[in-house]
């Protein structure tokens, strides 16, 4: 079975730093024959906000018909699910908050309904991943981001401990993450890992 | 003097939980003698922000849609209230969307140099948050607050105070909270209190 990675890139620049820095742990990862690798960026996906409807507690689906859809069954099925995004005004960008309040409908599924998010013997076998990039260089510019990414994580399933962070502050303009003295060998090397992890989980 | 106060509802939701606090507040304002204008973002038009950093060499934003328009609102206003519920620890990426679009406003702070509030003025602008929670964690709020308080650094205006009630689901709505739909009057008329003061004076 190979193993299937889903990334996000939630920039709504293409290719600016974020989007960078997720390739770079992509491109070390994608070198294994084992792994299959999707990438999405959102500002293309078409996701709605969440409309706060709360219909999802009793339909176990939204009601919303977009991009969603697909991006639902694969979330469901990745071993390995990447998050990017820019830091705006100390914030992750609105796209990716945009995905993350569309995860209410696992949350309404596992909290709400009580049913599985993902099977039982999958449970444990998931890994997740956050990365960001911030034009300031204040060390708590990623802290409001956080919250809102282990609570995406945690509905899809995969455990707080099962999350890496890469964040990488004082990078603003377009390409100013290429000169970075250690976020190219950091991301790849994240990548490494992940792929040797996941490997060992799903062997068991 | 004329007391001019915005207020904003990001809720995707009409009339839930945090419009009806907001609307409170408002009501308070409105008693004590505020011009008070209330603009929900959904019913409004707007992409969030591109990245595109054009308005760090401008000023201006590439877009030109109902932002624009808010913001300007936002610069003539003596009160800014800005209202949104937590959803998955933040604000909704409605209001996160338009609050990204402020990056002009910044730019010409902080890049172009052409915009610039004395301490005065910030002290004559006040910003407050209103939000509702549907968990009871005492933390629920602390993702939408730097947030909040960057639109307010960048806009001028003074982080005066929060309207807060988390726990919602327990408490099934606003209208079965003990205390906050009051204090969302009471601060509401105390914010233009305390702004006819500093006019007047």
């Amino acid at each position: 079975m190979p193993i299937k990675i889903l990334a996000f890139a939630g920039s709504p620049r293409r290719f600016g730093n974020s989007e960078t820095l997720l390739d770079w742990v992509l491109g070390s990862m994608i070198v294994d024959p084992d792994v299959i690798v999707e990438k999405v960026a959102l500002d293309e996906a078409d996701i709605n906000p969440c409309r706060g409807c709360n219909a999802c507690e009793k339909l176990n689906k939204c009601i919303q018909r977009d991009g969603m859809d697909i991006y639902h069954d694969k979330i469901i099925a990745a071993d390995i699910i990447l998050l990017s995004s820019p830091i705006y005004c100390m914030g992750i960008a609105a796209q990716p908050k945009a995905l993350i309040d569309r995860a209410q409908v696992f949350r309404s599924r596992k909290y709400v309904l009580k049913l599985p998010v993902v099977p039982l013997e999958r449970k444990g076998k998931r890994l997740g991943v956050f990365l960001a990039t911030a034009g300031q260089n204040w060390s708590y510019v990623f802290n409001a981001a956080v919250p809102s990414v282990k609570c995406f994580f945690h509905v899809i399933d995969i455990k707080d401990t099962d999350i890496s962070y890469l964040m990488i502050n004082g990078v603003d303009e377009k390409g100013a993450i290429d000169v970075h003295p250690t976020a190219r060998t950091d991301a790849e090397k994240l990548g490494k890992s992940l792929i040797a992890e996941i490997k060992k989980r799903l062997a068991v | 003097m004329q007391v001019n106060l915005l207020g904003i509802s990001g809720s995707p939701h009409r009339h839930g939980n945090t419009e009806t606090l907001l609307d409170s507040f408002l009501d308070g304002a409105r008693e004590t003698g505020a011009s008070v204008e209330k603009v929900v973002l959904k019913t409004l038009q707007y992409s969030p922000c591109r990245g595109c950093n054009a308005c760090h060499k401008t000023g201006e934003c590439i877009v030109n849609d109902d932002a624009v328009v808010l913001y300007e609102k936002i610069m003539a206003s003596d009160c800014l209230v800005i209202a949104s519920p937590i959803y998955t620890m933040g604000i909704t990426a409605e209001l996160k969307g338009f609050i990204d679009r402020q990056q002009y406003l910044w730019a010409r702070k902080f890049i172009l140099k052409t915009l610039y509030f004395s301490n005065e003025h910030i002290k004559r602008h006040k910003g407050i948050f209103i939000s509702t929670a549907g968990l009871g964690w005492e933390n629920v709020f602390d993702g939408a607050f730097p947030v909040i308080t960057a639109l307010f650094n960048t806009t001028g205006f003074e982080y005066f105070d929060n309207v807060i009630a988390n726990d919602m689901d327990r408490y099934s709505g606003i209208r079965n909270h003990p205390a906050a739909l009051k204090e969302a009057f009471e601060k509401g008329q105390n914010v233009v209190r305390v702004i006819q003061k500093l006019k007047n004076g």
